[in-house]
């Protein structure tokens, strides 16, 4: 490995070291806003090294990660996510009832195995990365264990999410042991060599395909596309809502990104049984997505349906990306999955993130506020929170003007162009149906409250997220009138895939 | 200064949004101070840049702010248009409209509604102003649809009188009706022309269309659909009466002085394609007769003040599509400005009578006002003078001139000069009928006993005793116009260039002394008849016994419901839409939704029994999933 090599991979270590200094912080004298700031800071400095990054990208560093413009925009996002997450951490901790600092260890952990996955063209380090983040997870979600009553509920979900992670990545393993068998490497573009050579359609392709399909299922379940996505709603509700906002945001991100690179660089979707199979889940986890949120009194809850559809809408975009090596490059329907994919995901974290952002303000580690009737009223009581939660869920419900319609438009126009019509019409029918419960809130907010619900008054600790909130209430508004320069971004990010 | 033209509607614009987003809680000083001002600073540049136009030797200018959209070959720009028919609006506008606006501080000074009252006002000017400055017909569609929103917002202004309410949903749906035709002939015409832009339009239509094709012809009557919506002329012209309804300084400005007349600018404006269809030019002609006709007859019976002037507005403007059907253009605009100049002038002063009168709009309980309200009676003087086109008021020239033009018309040009004569003689019996009964005579403002009055909306007769209320604010804009309706028959109208022809009009003395002399006749026998004068009395009697006599009280009353299209309507649209809606009662398209929404819910409920939170269920799923997926990929 040589010196420009190491720092092309000076995102991964800036967090590794991140988290060692937190560690040795810890084990010296324990501080919760020193360990909050260590860990912003080193987010902030990865961020930083991505400047030097890009102009050494694009580059394999060693045959397990490559670093490339794709790589170090899904690397920014996850930061910034990440960034956010433990800013918004610090004032929901501040009143546990134990010690706050191991939580900002593990999100910078589990940071670093999502920077893992996006950089990852190989299964080793594909595999590392989820199992980091996921380890990671467990301990985010089961964290407030120190108050009998409430523990049961992080803890069983933390259990429920361990065991069926554990059976996912049984699936994956499974699944690259026989690909393994069958081509000889782990690289995903030695998959495409073995397309080529006609493993994948005719007789004899159900070797690969069952292969292929135990990885993707493996994959599915991080995304919790149906019939995987069970343990969602549980694993959201019992989460503290940081844990739960980082398992919405970065881990649906960096999933959705190795997904969107083994699919492009391995050549998978040439395979037509593999394609049924996408297309039947994209359909089922759209609208029974949908339908699950329809009724849906628990925010945590009504927001893992939502996720469950909105994987179901990238997955329409995900369909529409052709093979980079197949013959069909060059072709329109290339660039154009792939900057659907790409921001569809950008504008997925920024809405989930404010979404549940002004829930974090609102809520602490002793009280969650996750019920629908927590914010009746809320427009008459705190009108500016209530215009952030209106705007993000206007967004996540597909509005114009705002980044979720861009964001749905471009899937839309990809689907159009891949003349997916069976899967446009169940994203036109979710969509409707999404409507309904996202406005309900928004109905919920506008109706006055007539008995009286305090709200944590904002102090000056809270600064910081309601600088967030106007970040990303920015972030929503802008691109979602002018997308312009996103899209030119994006372009230029999916170029190199 | 030509390059500030996007000023022009940006003032009133800006002065609506200062007053909206106040809420009214500005003091009343200061919303009236932004309200007239912007107005007044439109028109102080609409000023200065007519005189910079009309020095340079330009024929037209055209400013493009920005454009709109751009879909395709559809890229409407957001460009303004000058020429000289445009300058000749955009000072009736402004100049008229600031006037109007000036009178209005006065006459709503005690309105509670007073800042709302005036961002309407100025939004209207903000939108009129768009409407003739726009150089694509999709601009002077939002223009044409903004005048309407205003329109319908202060007709309705007094709203906590549900019959106002119905008023402005009257003027609003009917106008609706012609906005819709014009919708479909602009649609024709980019489907046809590739373009919207009008100039661009009057030079294609020609070279693509021969006279009278049926493209050009269904074109120009879509068009003419849309102007005789909001123009008011038959078959659509039974909302203007009804939009009597709101404060009267609205229905000068609005519904006399502008946007009523917009239909007569939008066929001035596209005069080439309807020279292109002889047969829908002639209609607009006979379109025009006909109201002109009608209304006159109608406003003849008319008791309510400002009903008469309304009737009397579709009336005039009956005059105008009559020129615009004979191809005097400038006839028409020239009689459109003449028309704004006293029918303001007549709706104030009929403004000033209300106020003084305590909402008394029956002209049959007013009498003997000459004395008591000497400046309202002297602008009524002057209005009534100019309206009826007596010798050297403006009116007359400009009458003068569309009737002559008429007379030219090869085929039908006697009859519609009979008939816009007897207009004219119609013209003079109802204006003086209305100055003789409220300015003369007996004072019948205290009697007893109620007359039946039409519904005005406004019912709070507080009787009490009569001074004209006048201020300044409320006197210049009277003074002004009545000067303005006096001599504005020698201002020239610069659109010989727009039209491209220059109209002269001549015709044989015996002509020019019968069309003095029967304005002066109609005054001679409405004096007789209504002044209660003693030479009269024969012919008061014939009246009385004419009224009282079957055919003629039923000729009455069918003139006094404005030749019964009200219920003619109702029975036609009204009543079968109502059935038809109480046909429909459970809403079957609806049942068709409920149903939706039920299966949704039935679904949900369905699905959410997976939700067991059991983890061995969880588990199960997974590989069940799995095994599922499998299948399907191998077997399917």
């Amino acid at each position: 490995m040589t010196g420009e090599q190491l720092l092309l991979i000076l995102p991964l270590i800036i967090v590794t070291a991140t988290s060692v200094i937190t560690m040795l912080m810890v084990a010296a004298k324990r501080n919760h806003a020193v360990s909050c700031f260590i860990t912003a800071v080193g987010l902030v400095l990865a961020l930083l090294s991505l400047i030097i990054v890009a102009r050494h990208a694009p580059q394999e560093v060693t045959p397990l990660l490559l670093v490339d413009s794709f790589n170090i925009f899904f690397t920014a996002l996850i930061l910034l996510a990440g960034l956010a997450i433990t800013l918004f951490s610090y004032p929901y901790l501040c009143n546990l009832e134990d010690h706050q600092d191991e939580f900002y260890l593990l999100l910078s952990i589990a940071t670093l195995g999502a920077l893992v996955m996006v950089g990852s063209t190989h299964f080793i380090t594909a595999f590392l990365g989820m199992e980091t983040l996921s380890v990671c997870l467990y301990g985010m979600v089961a964290y407030p264990l120190h108050r009998q009553e409430t523990a049961q509920y992080p803890m069983e979900a933390s259990i429920k999410y361990l065991v069926l992670s554990a059976v996912s990545s049984g699936f994956v393993l499974f699944g690259v042991a026989l690909l393994y068998a069958q081509i000889g490497t782990l690289h995903f573009a030695d998959i495409s060599a073995g397309i080529t050579q006609g493993i994948a359609n005719g007789p004899g392709s159900e070797y690969f395909v069952v292969a292929s399909l135990l990885v993707i299922t493996g994959f599915a379940f991080k995304l919790s596309l149906v019939p995987f996505h069970l343990w969602t709603p549980d694993v959201y509700e019992g989460a503290p809502l940081p844990a739960t906002a980082f398992l919405a945001t970065v881990g649906k991100l960096a999933m959705a990104a190795l997904l969107m690179r083994f699919m492009s660089v391995s050549g998978v979707l040439q395979s037509d049984a593999i394609t049924n199979v996408l297309s039947i889940i994209a359909v089922f986890s759209i609208l029974g997505g949908n339908l699950l949120a329809l009724l849906q009194a628990n925010l945590k809850r009504l927001l893992s349906y939502s996720s469950i559809a909105h994987m179901g809408y990238l997955l329409i975009a995900l369909l529409t990306l052709e093979s980079a090596t197949g013959a069909a490059s060059g072709s329109p329907g290339t660039s154009l999955g792939a900057e659907a994919v790409s921001f569809y995901l950008t504008a997925y974290v920024v809405m989930s993130l404010g979404a549940f952002g002004v829930m974090m303000v609102v809520s602490d580690s002793g009280h969650e506020r996750d019920h629908i009737g927590h914010y009746q009223g809320l427009f008459w009581r705190d009108p500016w929170l209530a215009l952030v939660f209106t705007a993000m869920l206007l967004s996540l419900a597909g509005i114009p003007l705002t980044i979720g319609f861009i964001g749905k438009f471009y899937v839309f126009v990809a689907g159009v162009q891949g003349a997916e019509w069976g899967l446009l019409a169940a994203m036109v029918i979710g969509s409707g149906i999404g409507l309904f419960y996202y406005l309900r809130i928004v109905y919920r907010m506008l109706t006055p409250l007539d008995h009286d619900d305090p709200l944590p008054v904002a102090g000056i600790r809270d600064v910081i997220p309601h600088g967030i909130l106007l970040v990303l209430l920015v972030a929503l508004i802008v691109p979602g009138i002018i997308p312009g320069s996103l899209m030119a971004l994006l372009q230029s990010v999916v170029q190199s895939l | 200064m030509l390059e500030w033209i996007g000023l022009l509607p940006a003032f009133p614009l800006a002065g609506f949004l200062a007053l909206v987003l106040t809420r009214g809680k500005l003091p009343r000083r200061i919303a009236g101070v932004i309200g007239v001002g912007s107005v007044g600073l439109s028109f102080a540049l609409a000023a200065a840049i007519t005189v910079e136009f009309l020095g340079s030797d330009a024929l037209s200018h055209t400013q493009v702010l920005w454009t709109w959209m751009s879909v395709g070959n559809f890229t409407p720009g957001f460009s303004f248009y000058l020429d000289g028919l445009t300058v000749v609006m955009l000072l009736i506008i402004s100049g008229v409209g600031f006037l109007i606006h000036l009178y209005s501080t006065g006459f709503m000074a005690d309105d509670p509604g007073f800042a709302r009252f005036f961002s309407y006002m100025n939004l209207f000017v903000a939108s009129m102003l768009v409407l003739v400055l726009a150089d694509n017909l999709v601009l002077l569609y939002l223009g044409w649809e903004g005048v309407g929103l205003c329109s319908y917002l202060l007709i309705g202004f007094w709203y906590d009188n549900p019959a106002n309410g119905y008023a402005a949903r009257k003027a609003f749906v009917v106008t609706r009706v012609g906005d819709t035709s014009m919708a479909i002939g602009l649609f024709l015409l980019f489907q046809q022309l590739g373009t919207l832009n009008i100039q661009e339009i009057l030079t294609l239509a020609p070279q693509q269309w021969s006279e009278g094709s049926g493209m050009v012809v269904a074109a120009s009557a879509l068009l003419l659909g849309g102007a005789v919506g909001k123009s008011a002329q038959l078959p659509l012209q039974t909302w203007l009466p009804d939009a009597m309804a709101g404060p009267t300084p609205i229905s000068a400005l609005i519904h006399a002085a502008t946007m009523v007349t917009a239909g007569v600018y939008l066929i001035a404006r596209t005069h080439v394609l309807f020279e292109l269809a002889p047969s829908v030019q002639i209609l607009v002609a006979f379109v025009g007769l006909a109201t002109l006709l009608m209304a006159g007859f109608t406003a003849l019976t008319q008791r309510d003040i400002k009903r008469i002037l309304a009737y009397s507005t579709v009336s005039q403007i009956g005059y105008m599509f009559l020129a615009l059907g004979v191809g005097a253009w400038s006839a028409a605009i020239f009689h459109l400005m003449t028309h704004a100049f006293f029918k303001a002038l007549l709706f104030l002063a009929a403004g000033t009578v209300i106020l003084s009168l305590h909402h008394e709009h029956d002209i049959f309980r007013m009498g003997g006002m000459r004395k008591k309200l000497p400046v309202a009676f002297w602008s009524f003087v002057i209005g009534s003078a100019a309206l009826t086109a007596l010798p050297f008021t403006s009116g007359f020239y400009s009458k003068d001139a569309i009737l002559l033009a008429a007379l030219e018309q090869p085929q039908y040009g006697t009859l519609l000069w009979l008939g816009g004569v007897l207009g004219a003689f119609l013209t003079a019996i109802y204006s003086f009928r209305l100055v003789f009964v409220a300015f003369f005579g007996d004072d019948h403002t205290q009697d007893a006993h109620a007359h039946h009055s039409d519904d005005h909306g406004h019912d709070d007769h507080h009787h009490g005793p009569v001074k004209e209320i006048t201020g300044f604010v409320m006197a210049a804009p009277l003074v002004i116009l009545g000067i303005l309706s006096l001599v504005g028959g020698f201002i020239t109208v610069p659109v010989d260039s727009v039209f491209g022809v220059h109209e002269e009009h001549h015709a044989s003395t015996l002509v020019h002394g019968f069309m003095i002399a029967v304005p002066i006749f109609g005054v001679l026998i409405s004096y007789l008849l209504y002044s209660g004068a003693p030479q009269g009395r024969v012919l008061q009697q014939w009246l009385k016994s004419m009224r009282e006599s079957a055919f003629g009280g039923g000729l009455t009353r069918f003139w006094f419901s404005g030749w019964g299209m009200d219920a003619l309507y109702n029975l036609l649209f009204v009543k079968p839409f109502v059935a038809l809606a109480q046909l429909n009662r459970k809403d079957l398209i609806d049942q068709f939704y409920g149903l939706l929404v039920e299966l949704a819910r039935i679904s949900n409920r369905a699905i959410v029994l997976t939700q067991t939170g059991y983890l061995r269920w969880y588990a199960i799923s997974l590989i069940g999933g799995l095994v599922l997926v499998i299948g399907i990929g191998v077997w399917a």
